[in-house]
């Protein structure tokens, strides 16, 4: 009798001890650290930490990211999953397909982060997603040829932003000037020549626009040698009711030209579209954006996982249920949805299930994609344990009760897999 | 709200009309030109060995198959490019192809849902259909919980419930047990002429195939063989793959030398069609039924190998010498006078239940 159970003890001896020194008892010596203050066993502070969970701003944001997560990553990454999954079900590269949606699984997370935030750089030049929408953004909004500038005259008046323009009327027969100074030597185009002062137009109005500014000063309003024409400035023509009747854009020596005009009061001004800026860059690493982007980064990670599980899932429904609801009259997006999605639905939630608990106890990412100066804006539970714990702050007894509300988090989602569980089996 | 409203009776003939379908990557078309007109409430059989075309035809029909060539019809519709679900057909598979997490009720209900009919008008129909096919006592069930017998109900009353032009059937039996599939045999046809629809159903089995259909159409490789009422099939087929086809056990063929006007086969003269030999042929492929074939004392000496009981009828398989050739034949008896095995008997055809057939393009000569 003793050696029958002697036997079994002795088979069991190296997983107790392993359970024993690495889960169960950190766990139960956690749970009683919770109950102790920064400096040890000494100091008893009851459920004090459990009350800073909830009133020191830092957890409180970390929580409320936590809840984020868990709203948004679960349902996108299945989501995401599916319809890559059932869209690349009949085509013929759907193996290549999979494999680079697949390829993120391959990278540790931390890895993902630091990729995420090379691309996730403010500066155009530097980030790839900003570039990317640099490139949309010129094509479909170019930007103007100077960034600031102020006039030189009193006749003129205006803003770059608002755009600037003369004050006096003009005619057909005038010549407009338009002089501008404040532009950084670096900013003239470098297509710019000698500002030339163009002659008189019958039944039009010709003008100029000219850096007013040569080294030594020079006359304002008044085109001198040396002082050089702004090419591809935007120019309006307003009439007398203030509404725009023509645009142009001047020459290399800043002469422009409007013809072709009836007799009456017209006005020139500088369209606000030649001081519009390049694109910045969206700040996708600042405070208010950092967690979006985390969230983004993570989908990518995860999608590939959702896809593969749920592409096989696909793959063991019957065909014949497909078909037989085509013939019972039913359209692609019903099959899909009264068909195909019913019969995923176990799996469907083990992608799901298996994504909350992850979101849960995410922090590889967060730390390598988010910048320390924004992480305290990107605070997940986990990362807000060890930060206390060990990131400084070295408050064991506060990030133990972190730790155990971490755990309780996760506990219904464990009886609800192990439920799942049963049932399968 | 609209009142139900008796369905009307369109026509629903089904026409193929040069249908062809070639499988992507294959030279051969599976089925090849098919021309076949069903008329309206006909119950026809489409019959064949495995890969003869029989089910893509169906499936071309259905709309689950594209035609590659040629035209399909439903009554005065040209169906051949339309969804499935424009074809108002209803099909039931080989597999039954039910919604394994719905209800035998929502299964059955599962049609009319998708053409959005009201909850209570549903219920009354599910409940009738339920009533014609037996299943009220399983109305909550998940498939899972049913028999294959049961499961083959459910499929066949959700496509009863929509009232379809048409019904299709792919071997809807053929996953039941033997005396299962002989009631249901009896259950579908009976259904079929009380319902009046059109149905084409498909079959491996000839037997099935024979007690079902007012017409049968034996396939092979993509062409239509022979199409006719079952009747005729047996009495007359075209060529020696519907005759070794239809029939079981099948139809004794034998090569023979033509010797004037008649082939000689144990001793007996079997006189062949005027005009058998008239393109010089000098041998022919004569086919004898088992019960063609009596145990006599004068006949083609022939060994027994083995004898098969079914009931009253024995069938006996001998091995025996005809035009210096050893082939196999089956004769039909009397379970009594049945002989043991490894017996030498005489085989004596009736020479007017011959069927000649030419040797090299198998076609049926004459009108014997």
């Amino acid at each position: 009798m003793w050696s029958r159970y002697g036997v079994a003890f002795l088979f069991l001896l190296p997983a107790i001890i392993f359970l024993g020194v690495w889960v169960i008892y950190p766990a139960i010596y956690t749970f009683f650290r919770s109950f102790f203050g920064q400096s040890g066993f000494d100091n008893f502070v009851g459920i004090d930490n459990y009350k800073a969970l909830f009133t020191s701003d830092l957890l409180v944001t970390a929580i409320k990211n936590n809840a984020i997560w868990v709203a948004v990553v679960p349902a996108f990454v299945t989501a995401v999953g599916l319809i890559f999954a059932v869209l690349t079900e009949r085509v013929s590269w759907s193996v290549a397909f999979k494999t680079a949606v697949f390829m993120p699984m391959a990278i540790s997370a931390f890895a993902a982060g630091v990729i995420w935030r090379i691309m996730d750089q403010q500066d155009p030049n530097l980030g790839a997603i900003n570039a990317s929408i640099a490139v949309v953004k010129d094509a479909i909004n170019p930007p103007g040829v100077l960034s600031d500038a102020k006039p030189s005259s009193d006749n003129l008046q205006g803003t770059p932003s608002g755009g600037i323009t003369l004050q006096n009327p003009v005619q057909p027969g005038d010549v407009a000037k338009l002089g501008l100074t404040g532009i950084p030597p670096t900013e003239v185009p470098s297509s710019a020549v000698q500002a030339v002062m163009p002659e008189p137009l019958q039944g039009g109005i010709n003008g100029v626009v000219w850096r007013d500014f040569k080294p030594g000063g020079g006359n304002p309003n008044e085109v001198e040698q040396d002082e050089l024409g702004l090419p591809d400035v935007d120019l309006a023509l307003f009439d007398s009711n203030g509404d725009q009747v023509a645009t142009t854009t001047s020459a290399d020596d800043g002469t422009f030209s409007f013809d072709g005009l009836e007799q009456g009061n017209y006005r020139v001004g500088i369209a606000a579209s030649t001081f519009s800026t390049p694109f910045e860059g969206v700040a996708w690493l600042g405070e208010k954006l950092i967690t979006p982007s985390l969230l983004i980064a993570y989908i990518w990670i995860w999608a590939g996982f959702s896809m593969v599980v749920i592409a096989a899932g696909l793959a063991a429904i019957s065909r014949e249920t497909l078909e037989a609801a085509r013939t019972d009259g039913a359209n692609e997006w019903q099959v899909f949805r009264r068909v195909t999605v019913p019969q995923l639905l176990p799996v469907l939630s083990v992608v799901f299930v298996t994504m909350l608990i992850n979101v849960l106890k995410v922090f590889d990412i967060v730390v390598s994609l988010a910048p320390g100066s924004v992480q305290d804006d990107a605070n997940v539970i986990a990362l807000a344990m060890w930060r206390t714990s060990f990131g400084g702050a070295n408050n064991f007894g506060l990030g133990s009760a972190i730790a155990v509300f971490l755990f309780i988090l996760v506990i219904p989602i464990l009886l609800l897999n192990v439920r799942n569980f049963r049932r399968e089996a | 709200m609209r009142p139900a409203e008796p369905k009307g009776c369109p026509l629903a003939d089904v026409r193929f009309d040069h249908a062809t379908k070639i499988y992507p990557g294959t030279d051969a078309p599976a089925v090849d030109a098919l021309d076949l007109h069903i008329e309206d409430g006909e119950f026809v059989v489409l019959v064949g060995p495995s890969g003869s075309g029989k089910t893509t035809a169906l499936r071309m029909l259905a709309g689950l198959e594209e035609v590659d060539d040629g035209a399909i019809y439903i009554g005065d519709r040209d169906v051949t490019y339309l969804a499935p679900k424009k074809r108002d057909v209803a099909m039931v598979f080989q597999n039954y192809a039910l919604y394994p997490y719905l209800t035998v009720e929502a299964n059955i209900g599962f049609p009319l849902r998708i053409a959005g009919i009201k909850k209570e008008e549903r219920a009354r129909r599910v409940r009738e259909v339920a009533e014609l096919l037996g299943l009220e006592p399983y109305l909550q069930r998940k498939p899972g919980q049913l028999s294959g017998g049961q499961r083959q109900r459910v499929a066949m009353g959700r496509a009863i419930v929509r009232e379809p032009s048409v019904f299709l059937m792919d071997e809807p039996l053929s996953n039941l047990d033997a005396q299962l599939r002989v009631q249901m045999r009896a259950d579908i046809a009976a259904l079929q002429s009380r319902l009046g629809v059109t149905t084409v159903y498909v079959t491996h089995d000839q037997a099935e195939a024979m007690t079902l259909g007012n017409r049968v159409v034996v396939m092979s490789d993509g062409h239509v063989q022979q199409c006719g009422p079952p009747r005729e099939l047996y009495e007359a087929p075209v060529n020696t793959f519907v005759a070794g086809f239809i029939g079981s056990p099948a139809m004794n063929l034998l090569t023979l030398p033509v010797e004037g006007s008649a082939v000689r086969l144990g001793g007996e003269r079997v006189p062949v069609p005027a005009g058998a030999t008239s393109n010089g042929r000098s041998t022919l492929v004569v086919g004898f039924r088992p019960e063609a074939l009596d145990l006599a004392t004068e006949g083609i000496p022939a060994e027994v190998e083995v004898v098969e009981e079914v009931g009253a009828d024995a069938y006996v398989f001998c091995v025996a010498e005809v035009a210096g050739e050893t082939t196999k034949l089956v004769a039909r008896t009397d379970w009594r006078s049945a002989p043991e095995r490894g017996a030498r008997v005489k085989l004596k055809p009736q020479p007017d239940e011959a069927h000649v057939f030419d040797l090299e393009t198998g076609e049926r000569i004459g009108e014997t």
